[in-house]
């Protein structure tokens, strides 16, 4: 690419003349966007402020100037939620355009110190395990109401994560009254399962065309807890280690379909990785364990084995 | 001049196509045009999307450590010098094989050509550290310089471009270290003055049409170039730098050598950046200025701080949001070549496009300016894209 190619392709008729003066004026840099600068900018003050408010909270509590600024930061707060009620679009199935460029910060910002402030009342109010336990659903639940309501991805993946949350601390909690929270035996299996019926909600909703765009965050996330908790259980049940890699076989075997489906290659990736670890363990445990020097050759041939079937085969690869 | 591996019709063929499809996806030309383009501008060249090109990645690495293995397996007990030989030539044996059987078969940046490539430069740059017992330290630097200039230079490939400009300040650095004496006070200047001397050369070397292949790696050598400047000037590195390095005792009350010049420099390199991107509209300078300045923030916090780092945040939160946002105001009708609006997204779908072009050459802000870059374009094309001097 030259800068004299658009003006080539417009004698070439490839463009048209008034295709070319849009196109001259970006590549020659008459014009340059500096969209992508300020969103940045912005970003970080949102995720500074929010930052900056949350210890704010944690400190000092219970003095009287404190009290105030938390009054303040709830106020924000509201004004966020005010403004994304008053500018937001109607709610659609499919993708909608944020109103303004501002919109999706204010939201996230909202949402931000939304959780700054619930915790706090948290603690301030009442410090037992199981109200944190519902708070963390109740979090989740209204930041996938925010998410879907004024269609925000981020928004979408703290919603996720703060489920997960919820999920992880339900299952331990009998552990956490019993005083051995830090005893999770158990938790790469709750991430299975959660994975797995995130996975299937997530899959019906995809059939039925609500919010399309964001499957690809859910199966992001659903992927990668499956992977590194069945990569998880291998090691720490090696009881069952069986199950698990045919587990992890079966997720490849979807992440295949996906890569196949939708040409989103980035599930590869996560699944080759974490069959490989698991096939390279089971040889390792059943088969290799006498003869080192056939790890060398293992390496060199399972990889170079994989190498060449991708260059050979690499229409499948193709976007 | 074409001095790399690659056939260079097919890789400008490449970026055409790549920059077209990105066109068609912001709606400045249509589907059936892409297609066009992309017949006319064909490349054969084996160049795969970013997570196949990572997962090949990975696979290579491991397969050559695997080889690797092999080759010392077969080879163990033959005494240091002769393994330090060995790592040298299965080194030019990996240059050899990724040449002849991937990029001669029109790989270009596939993933297995990054990955062996690295592993080879490993591999000289090992052997060669072996030869002197890994105690020669200019031996290891003028190799790594050597492999790293010459690996660019043939594969084009910007980790290696990085890690030569890592090998060249380290290499600066340390030998004006070990001069002693005065010379260990001026290194900040010397690598001032080294840098800017190559930002200059750079932007000299930019304008030649020849080197577009090289344009990639020369956008990262010039990035590298102004953070080692900024970094060299500023009074955070300098100061902790003297302190760790070089025994400096730094007394309550005292401050390090020259400490007014580094507050300067640590203040004035990124306005200068940030002014200088904004007149000659370089995003690149903008960028560094824009991350340079946030570090000198942080640099005059770390020192003088008064205890409350929730109000710093939620300070300069409040500052970024407002600069942010009166920017995007300001800039929301583009105003001396800039504009706040996403020219390359689905922008361009709700945004009246010949209204934004009017606004901008006709009824806009510099039409004769406008007009004479028009015609200067046409000029361009023999002249080989001297672009800013109209």
């Amino acid at each position: 690419m030259t800068r004299s190619t658009p003006r080539q392709m417009a004698e070439k008729k490839l463009i048209t003349e008034d295709e070319f003066k849009k196109i001259e004026l970006i590549t020659s840099g008459k014009i340059v966007s500096v969209f992508y600068e300020l969103r940045i900018l912005l970003y970080m003050g949102v995720m500074l402020f929010a930052s900056g408010a949350g210890i704010l909270i944690y400190q000092n509590i219970g003095e009287l100037g404190h009290l105030a600024s938390i009054l303040l930061l709830a106020v924000i707060m509201l004004g966020c939620f005010g403004y994304a009620i008053k500018h937001g679009h109607d709610y659609k199935n499919d993708q909608v355009e944020s109103p303004n460029a501002y919109f999706d910060y204010v939201l996230l910002l909202g949402c931000l110190l939304f959780v700054s402030i619930q915790g706090y009342m948290q603690v301030q109010y009442d410090a037992f395990t199981q109200s944190m336990l519902w708070n963390t659903l109740i979090t989740a639940i209204f930041y996938f109401y925010i998410a879907y309501r004024y269609d925000h991805i981020g928004v979408l993946s703290l919603a996720i994560t703060a489920l997960a949350t919820f999920w992880g601390l339900k299952i331990s909690s009998k552990k956490w009254y019993n005083g051995d929270f830090f005893d999770q035996a158990d938790l790469h299996i709750t991430a299975m399962v959660f994975a797995t019926l995130l996975a299937g909600i997530v899959f019906s909703l995809d059939k039925k065309s609500i919010k399309k765009h964001f499957t690809f965050t859910y199966k992001n996330f659903c992927f990668l807890l499956f992977f590194i908790g069945a990569l998880t259980g291998i090691f720490i049940d090696s009881i069952y280690d069986l199950l698990f890699v045919s587990l992890i076989y079966v997720g490849c075997i979807f992440a295949w379909q996906q890569a196949q489906q939708k040409k989103s290659f980035l599930f590869l990736v996560y699944a080759f990785t974490a069959a490989y670890i698991a096939t390279t363990y089971l040889l390792g445990k059943y088969l290799f364990n006498s003869e080192p020097v056939l790890w060398y050759y293992y390496f060199l041939i399972s990889c170079g084995g994989i190498i060449y079937g991708i260059i050979q085969y690499k229409r499948l690869f193709k976007r | 001049m074409n001095k790399s591996v690659y056939n260079q019709e097919w890789i400008y063929n490449l970026h055409v196509i790549k920059q077209a499809k990105l066109w068609m996806k912001h709606g400045l030309i249509q589907p059936d045009q892409f297609t066009a383009i992309k017949n006319l501008y064909k490349t054969p060249l084996f160049h795969p999307n970013r997570a196949i090109r990572i997962l090949l990645f990975i696979a290579t690495l491991i397969a050559t450590s695997g080889m690797i293995g092999i080759v010392m397996l077969m080879f163990s007990g033959v005494g240091e010098m002769a393994i330090a030989i060995i790592c040298m030539l299965s080194g030019a044996a990996a240059f050899w094989i990724m040449e002849h059987a991937f990029i001669n078969k029109n790989h270009y940046k596939s993933g297995v050509t990054e990955g062996i490539a690295y592993m080879a430069c490993g591999l000289v740059i090992v052997g060669v550290a072996m030869l002197g017992d890994f105690d020669v330290i200019i031996m290891i630097q003028v190799t790594c310089l050597l492999v790293f200039s010459i690996a660019t230079f043939r594969y084009l490939d910007l980790m290696l471009t990085l890690a030569f400009m890592v090998t060249l300040s380290w290499m600066i650095f340390y030998h004006t270290y070990e001069a002693g004496g005065i010379f260990r006070s001026i290194i900040p200047f010397v690598f001032i003055l080294i840098f800017s001397a190559s930002y200059f050369l750079l932007q000299q070397i930019n304008k030649h049409a020849d080197l577009n292949l090289w344009s990639d790696n020369l956008l990262i050598l010039e990035v590298c170039c102004l953070v080692l400047i900024y970094a060299a000037g500023n009074y955070l590195v300098v100061r902790e730098l003297s302190v760790s390095m070089m025994d400096l005792l730094i007394e309550p009350g005292e401050d390090i050598p020259f400490a007014f010049l580094f507050y300067f420099f640590t203040i004035a390199i990124p306005v200068a950046y940030l002014w200088a991107g904004i007149q000659r509209k370089d995003t690149v300078l903008l960028r560094v200025g824009l991350v340079t300045l946030a570090f000198s923030v942080f640099t005059f916090k770390y020192y003088y701080s008064f205890g409350h780092p929730e109000i710093t945040l939620i300070l300069s939160g409040i500052i970024s949001i407002l600069v942010a946002v009166l920017l995007m105001r300001y800039l929301k009708d583009s105003r001396k070549g800039f504009t706040s609006k996403n020219l390359v997204t689905s922008a361009w779908a709700n945004l009246n496009v010949e209204a934004f072009i009017i606004s901008q050459t006709m009824g806009g802000n510099q039409p004769e300016k406008v007009e004479a870059k028009e015609m200067g374009g046409g000029g361009r094309m023999g002249g080989g894209g001297a672009s800013t001097s109209f």
